[in-house]
C-alpha cells in the first residue's frame, strides 16, 4: 500500500481530451457557462481590489467619492504610518506563530477525536461527539468573563498561551464536525486490511488516516488559519501588554475616540491579508493533490 | 477495533480543553443567569427570574425571529454554493482558476467586509443606488437605514462572506469522490448531469448534512457584521440574538440577563439541531 | 521561574521603550527600570489613545508619565492602550473579574453610575482639596460626582456647535440663522437647490439626540429636559413633546442627508468633509479637523465656520445654551493597592494634561485654559469665549441617563427620524422608561 504520497502527478483538474465532438448547442452552453462563473469571479475577486485602493485613500476620500473610484493621489504614506507607528511587526510575528501553533493543535487533536469516533467501536463515542457538536452552539461571549477568571486564577492572563488554548479549544468543534463527515465517506478497507497486517492503531492513524485525509485536512486548516489570523476578541480580552498582541489589535491602533484613520486600517488590513492569501494558494493545492494520493488507484 | 487506552489517549486532550473552557464557563454563566447582577460588584440571588423574564421578552423573540431567518437565508443558499461546487469539481477548463478567485472573499476579516458593504450599500454614493439609479430607479431605497429592509440587506453579505466556506468544504468533498465510480458510470452511459446528481451528491450527503447544522447553528449565534454594520438597529430592526445578549451584558450593565439570554440561544440551538437531524435523517448513513 | 524573570524583564523594557516615545531606540531609561523593577511601586494604568489614531493625545499622557517618573524614581507607570469600543468592553470584563487598573478612564454619570454603586472607583475629593478643584470649569466636576462625592476628574469639556460651509452659504446667499426660523429658511433654500442641508451619523444615535436637545433646550430652557431625567418633572411636558414635532418637521422636509439613520459619525461626516452637505453639528473634538490636522486640505479648513444653535421665537431658552460637557475623566480603583501613589500622579497628570491639551492636541481640557499666553488657532479662541460666556451647558441627555434608559431614548431618537413613531408617542416611551427606573 501506498506508505506516504508518492504519486501526485495526475492532474484530475484539467479538462483532458474530453471536449472532442462537442456540438454547438453544448458550446454556448458552455459559453454561458464562463460567462456566469466570470461574472462570480469579478464579484468574489472585487473586495480584494477594493480593499487595495480603499488602503491609498485618504479619510476624505474615503467617505465621499463613489467607493470604486481609484485613489485620487495615492497615499503610500498610509503604508508607512503603518509600519512606523505601532508595533506591527511584533503584531506580525505573533500573529504568524500564535496562528499556525493553534491550527496545527487544532488539526491534530480533532483528528485524533475523529479517528477515535469514527473508526472504533465504544459505548460512550456517541457521547463525546455530542459534547463537541453542543460545544459548537455556545456563543462566544457568555464565555468570556468565566474564562477571564479561569486565566487570571492560573496566571495565564497577558500570556500568550490563553491564546492558543482559546483558539484551539473554540475551534475543535468545527473542525471534528467538518472531519466527521469526511471519515464517514472515506473507505475503511484500506485501514481493515492494515488491522489484519497487525498494525498498530497509531500506526495506522499515522501513516494511514492522517496521509488519506490530507484534503479535508488541508480545508480545515485554511478554515482555522483564517478563523485564528482574524480572531480578536480573546485578544483584546486576555492580553494586555503590546508585546504579545496581535495584528487584529494593530488594526484598531488606528480607531481612535474621535477620529478613525480608515486608510491606515485598509494598509494594515492589506499588509494582513498577505501572509494567509499565499498560504491559502499553497494549502488550496494541496486539497487536490492530497486527492490524488490519496485515491486507491495503486 | 477497541482499545480504551488507545481511545482515552486519543480523546482525552480535546475533551479536556472543552470541559475546561467551554463547558465550565457556560455552566458558570448558567449560573450568573441566577443572579440579578450588572457585572459590577455584588451579585444577588433571584432564582429564575431571568430566565422567566426572557420567555416574555418581546425583542428577545424578535431577534429570535431574526437569527431565524437568516438561518434559513444561510441554509438555502447552500444549495447555490453546492451548484457552484459541482461546477468547479467537474473536468472544466479553469475550475481550478475560479475555485481560488471564489475562495478569496472568506479571506478578509469582518472589518474589511463591514467597510466594503457599507460603502456598497451607502444610500447616495454608493454603487447599489447608483447601479439602481443608472436604470431609472428613483426614490432608490435607504438600506440598512430603513427599519424594513435593513434585516434582508444585511442577510446578503453575511450569507456571501460564508460562500467561499462552504464552497471550499464541498469541492474537498466532491474531490473525495473515488475516480473509478465515476468513471464506472461515464462507461455506463451516464451524462455529467446523472453523474452529478445521482453518484456524486449521495457521495457527499454526511458531509451536507454537516454544513447544515453549521450553517444553521452558525446563524443563530451570529454577531459580527451585525455588530459592525447596524449595531441592531435602526431600533431593533435587525437585532439578533448574539448582539441582543451582548447588548444587555456590555452596554445595558445587565450581566445576569444577559447570561440567560446566552442559555435561551443554546437551548435554541440545540432544539433547531435536534430537529434538523431528525429531518435530515431519512436516508442516512451512505458508505461505501 | 528563569522564564518569569525573563518575561518581567522583557515586559520591563517594553514599557521603558513606550515611555520614551516614539521608535526611539535609546535605552537609557529602559536599563533602569529593568535593573531596578523589583523594588518599584507599579501603577498600571489604562487609556484610550492609541498612538496610530490619537498620537497628540498618546504623545501628551506618555510624555507626563515619563516626567513623573523622573521626578518619583521609585515609581514605574505602566500603560495599556486600547481603541474606544474595546476599551468600554475590557473594562466591563475587568470590574466583573474586580481586576480593574489602579487607573483608567471613565466617562460621566450614567456610564460611571454602577461603577460608583459597585465600589469600583475611589473617591477623589481628597485629591481636589487644597486649589486642584478651584482649577476645574465650574460645573464639570459635577457630571462626576455622586451623592456629593467625586468619582473622577475630567480631562476633555466640549460643546455642540452647528459647523456650516461658507461657501455653499455664500453661493445661495445664505446668512448664519439667528432665530429658528432663519434656520428652517437656510434648510428650505438648500433644499430647493439640492444641496443637502445637514448632515447626521444616527446609526449612532446620540448625534441624533444632539439635535433634539437643543430644541428642546430652546423651547423649553434647560430645566425642562433635565428634569425630566432627574425625575422632578415629565417627559410628557409639552415643550419635550413640541420639540420632538420640530425636528419630525426637520425630518419630514428632508433636511438630513440620506440615509442618515444608517450613517454612522464617520459615514456621515464625510459628506460635510466632501462638501456634499452645508451644515455638520459635532462636539467640538472636531475642530482640528477645521484647523490644525495636517490631513484636511487647507483649502476646506478655510470654508469651514460654525453657528451657535439659533433661538426659537418664543421659547424659554437663549443661544447662549449649550449642549456637551466634559467628555472623559480619570478615575482610580478602589480596590488598587497603591491607591496613594495613583491618586498623587493622577493629580499630577489632570494639571499637566490641562497645561498641553488644547495646544497640542486640540483637545479643550474641562481644567481652565489661559488663552492669552498661548497660540490658538482662531476657532479655539471664539469657542473658548463662547464657553466662558455659557449660560448653560446642558449634559448630552444619554450620558445623564442611566444605559438602559438611555438606550431606550436612543432608540425612540432612531425611531422619530425614522418616522416610525410619533411626538406622542416619543416622549411618552421615555417617560415610562425613566418612570419604571425611578420605581
Amino acid at each position: 500500500m501506498s506508505e506516504l504520497a508518492t504519486d501526485r502527478r495526475t492532474t484530475p483538474n484539467l479538462s483532458a481530451g474530453e471536449g472532442s465532438k462537442k456540438s454547438y448547442w453544448s458550446k454556448l452552453g458552455y459559453g454561458f457557462l464562463y460567462l456566469i462563473l466570470s461574472a462570480f469571479a469579478v464579484i468574489q475577486i472585487y473586495p480584494l481590489i477594493w480593499l487595495v485602493f480603499f488602503s491609498l485613500k485618504s479619510n476624505q476620500e474615503v467617505f465621499g467619492m463613489s467607493p470604486f473610484s481609484l485613489p485620487q493621489d495615492p497615499q503610500w504614506g498610509n503604508y508607512v504610518k503603518v509600519w512606523t507607528q505601532g508595533n506591527i511587526g511584533v503584531y506580525f510575528f505573533n500573529s504568524v506563530w500564535m496562528t499556525v501553533l493553534s491550527v496545527f493543535l487544532t488539526v491534530i487533536l480533532a483528528s485524533f477525536v475523529t479517528f477515535a469516533i469514527t473508526r472504533m467501536h465504544w459505548k460512550l463515542s456517541g457521547l463525546v461527539l455530542g459534547l463537541f457538536m453542543v460545544g459548537y452552539m455556545i456563543p462566544l461571549h457568555s464565555t468570556l468573563i468565566p474564562l477571564f477568571n479561569f486565566y487570571n486564577t492560573i496566571g495565564l492572563i497577558d500570556n500568550p498561551l490563553s491564546i492558543i488554548l482559546s483558539q484551539t479549544t473554540f475551534n475543535l468543534p468545527l473542525t471534528i464536525m467538518i472531519l466527521l463527515g469526511f471519515y464517514k465517506a472515506f473507505p475503511r478497507e484500506i485501514e481493515e486490511a492494515a488491522v489484519m497486517d497487525g498494525c498498530s492503531v497509531h500506526r495506522i492513524f499515522f501513516q494511514i488516516t492522517l496521509p488519506m485525509t490530507i484534503p479535508v485536512l488541508s480545508t480545515t486548516a485554511i478554515i482555522n488559519m483564517i478563523y485564528n489570523w482574524n480572531e480578536f476578541v480573546f485578544v483584546n480580552t486576555f492580553i494586555s501588554s503590546d508585546q504579545w498582541k496581535t495584528l487584529t489589535i494593530g488594526i484598531n491602533n488606528f480607531v481612535g475616540q474621535y477620529l478613525t484613520d480608515w486608510g491606515a486600517i485598509g494598509a494594515t488590513l492589506v499588509i494582513s491579508i498577505v501572509p494567509i492569501l499565499l498560504t491559502f494558494l499553497f494549502l488550496s493545492n494541496k486539497i487536490v493533490e492530497g486527492m490524488a494520493a490519496g485515491s486507491v488507484k495503486g | 477495533m477497541s482499545n480504551k487506552y488507545i481511545i482515552t489517549l486519543y480523546t482525552l486532550p480535546a475533551l479536556l480543553l472543552l470541559l475546561v473552557l467551554i463547558y465550565v464557563p457556560i455552566a458558570l454563566s448558567g449560573y450568573y443567569g441566577l443572579m440579578d447582577w450588572t457585572g459590577i460588584g455584588q451579585m444577588q440571588f433571584i432564582g429564575l427570574e431571568n430566565y422567566a423574564n426572557l420567555m416574555k421578552d418581546e425583542k428577545f423573540w424578535a431577534s429570535a425571529g431574526h437569527s431565524f431567518l437568516l438561518g434559513i437565508f444561510s441554509v438555502l443558499s447552500l444549495l447555490l454554493y453546492l451548484a457552484v461546487s459541482l461546477v468547479l469539481v467537474s473536468k472544466i477548463k479553469g475550475s481550478d482558476f475560479f475555485r481560488k478567485i471564489y475562495l478569496i472573499p472568506m479571506l478578509l476579516s469582518s472589518v474589511a467586509i463591514a467597510q466594503l458593504w457599507l460603502k456598497i450599500f451607502d444610500p447616495s454614493n454608493g454603487m447599489l443606488n447608483k447601479l439602481l439609479e443608472m436604470f431609472g430607479v428613483e426614490n432608490t431605497p435607504v438600506w440598512l437605514a430603513d427599519p424594513n429592509t435593513a434585516l434582508y440587506a444585511i442577510f446578503v453579505p453575511i450569507v456571501w462572506q460564508y460562500a467561499g466556506f462552504y464552497i471550499l468544504i464541498y469541492y474537498a468533498a466532491l474531490k473525495n469522490v473515488p475516480e473509478e465510480i465515476i468513471e464506472a458510470a461515464r462507461i455506463d452511459g451516464a451524462t455529467p448531469l446523472q453523474i452529478a446528481l445521482k453518484i456524486k451528491l449521495p457521495m457527499i450527503s454526511a458531509v451536507f448534512k454537516v454544513t447544515i447544522m453549521l450553517s444553521l447553528v452558525g446563524s443563530l449565534k451570529y454577531f459580527d457584521l451585525i455588530y459592525v454594520m447596524t449595531g441592531g438597529g435602526p431600533n431593533g430592526a435587525s437585532e439578533v440574538m448574539a448582539s441582543y445578549m451582548y447588548k444587555e451584558a456590555f452596554e445595558l450593565n445587565n450581566f445576569g440577563y444577559a447570561s440567560a439570554v446566552g442559555f435561551g440561544l443554546l437551548v435554541i440551538c440545540l432544539g433547531m439541531t435536534w430537529l434538523t437531524s431528525r429531518l435530515t435523517k431519512s436516508n442516512d448513513d451512505v458508505q461505501y | 521561574m528563569k522564564k518569569k524573570a525573563f518575561s518581567a524583564v522583557a515586559s520591563l523594557a517594553l514599557v521603558g521603550g513606550l515611555v520614551l516615545g516614539g521608535c526611539s531606540s535609546s535605552s537609557g531609561t529602559s536599563e533602569d527600570s529593568s535593573g531596578s523593577g523589583g523594588d518599584k511601586t507599579v501603577v498600571k494604568m489604562m487609556h484610550l489613545w492609541p498612538e496610530g489614531s490619537a498620537k497628540a493625545q498618546y504623545t501628551i499622557v506618555n510624555d507626563i508619565i515619563k516626567n513623573y517618573e523622573k521626578e518619583h524614581p521609585d515609581v514605574d507607570i505602566q500603560t495599556e492602550i486600547l481603541a474606544n469600543e474595546q476599551y468600554k468592553e475590557k473594562i466591563k470584563v475587568l470590574s466583573a473579574s474586580n481586576e480593574l487598573p489602579d487607573l483608567g478612564i471613565t466617562w460621566a454619570a450614567g456610564y460611571m453610575q454602577p461603577f460608583v454603586e459597585g465600589n469600583m472607583f475611589a473617591p477623589l475629593d481628597d485629591v481636589l482639596d487644597g486649589g486642584l478643584k478651584e482649577q476645574f470649569v465650574p460645573g464639570t466636576l459635577e457630571a462626576f460626582q455622586t451623592d456629593s462625592k467625586t468619582y473622577g476628574l475630567p480631562l476633555e469639556l466640549n460643546i455642540a456647535p452647528v459647523y456650516y460651509n461658507k461657501e455653499i452659504f455664500k453661493k445661495y446667499n445664505l446668512e448664519v440663522p439667528k432665530t429658528y426660523d432663519e434656520f428652517l429658511k437656510v434648510v428650505k433654500t438648500l433644499k430647493d437647490n439640492d444641496v443637502t442641508p445637514i448632515t447626521v451619523g444616527n446609526k449612532d444615535r446620540w448625534t441624533g439626540s444632539m439635535w433634539y436637545m437643543y430644541l428642546a433646550d430652546r423651547i423649553g430652557g434647560p430645566e425642562t429636559l433635565n428634569n425630566a431625567i432627574n425625575r422632578t418633572g415629565s417627559f410628557e411636558d409639552p415643550a419635550l413633546e413640541k420639540a420632538a414635532d420640530e425636528l419630525k418637521k426637520l425630518v419630514d422636509m428632508d433636511a438630513f442627508v440620506k440615509g442618515y439613520n444608517g450613517f454612522s459619525n464617520d459615514e456621515a461626516k464625510g459628506y460635510f468633509m466632501n462638501e456634499q452637505a452645508a451644515m455638520y453639528m459635532m462636539g467640538t473634538w472636531e475642530l482640528p479637523n477645521y484647523t490644525t490636522s495636517p490631513d484636511v486640505a487647507q483649502d476646506f479648513k478655510d470654508k469651514v465656520g460654525y453657528f451657535k444653535f439659533p433661538a426659537y421665537e418664543g421659547g424659554k431658552g437663549n443661544i447662549d445654551s449649550f449642549v456637551g460637557g466634559p467628555g472623559v475623566g480619570l478615575f482610580v480603583s478602589e480596590a488598587s493597592k497603591v491607591k496613594d501613589e495613583t491618586k498623587d500622579f493622577v493629580s499630577y497628570l489632570v494639571q499637566e494634561w490641562g497645561k498641553r491639551s488644547v495646544t497640542e492636541a486640540g483637545v479643550i481640557p474641562a481644567t481652565k485654559v489661559d488663552t492669552a499666553n498661548t497660540e490658538l488657532a482662531q476657532m479655539y479662541i471664539d469657542i473658548l469665549n463662547d464657553l466662558g460666556n455659557a449660560s448653560n451647558i446642558t449634559l448630552y441627555a444619554d450620558v445623564q441617563m442611566s444605559a438602559r434608559v438611555a438606550d431606550v431614548h436612543l432608540n425612540q431618537i432612531q425611531a422619530l427620524y425614522g418616522g416610525e413613531i410619533s411626538p406622542k408617542e416619543f416622549v411618552k416611551a421615555q417617560e415610562e422608561a425613566l418612570a419604571a427606573e425611578k420605581k
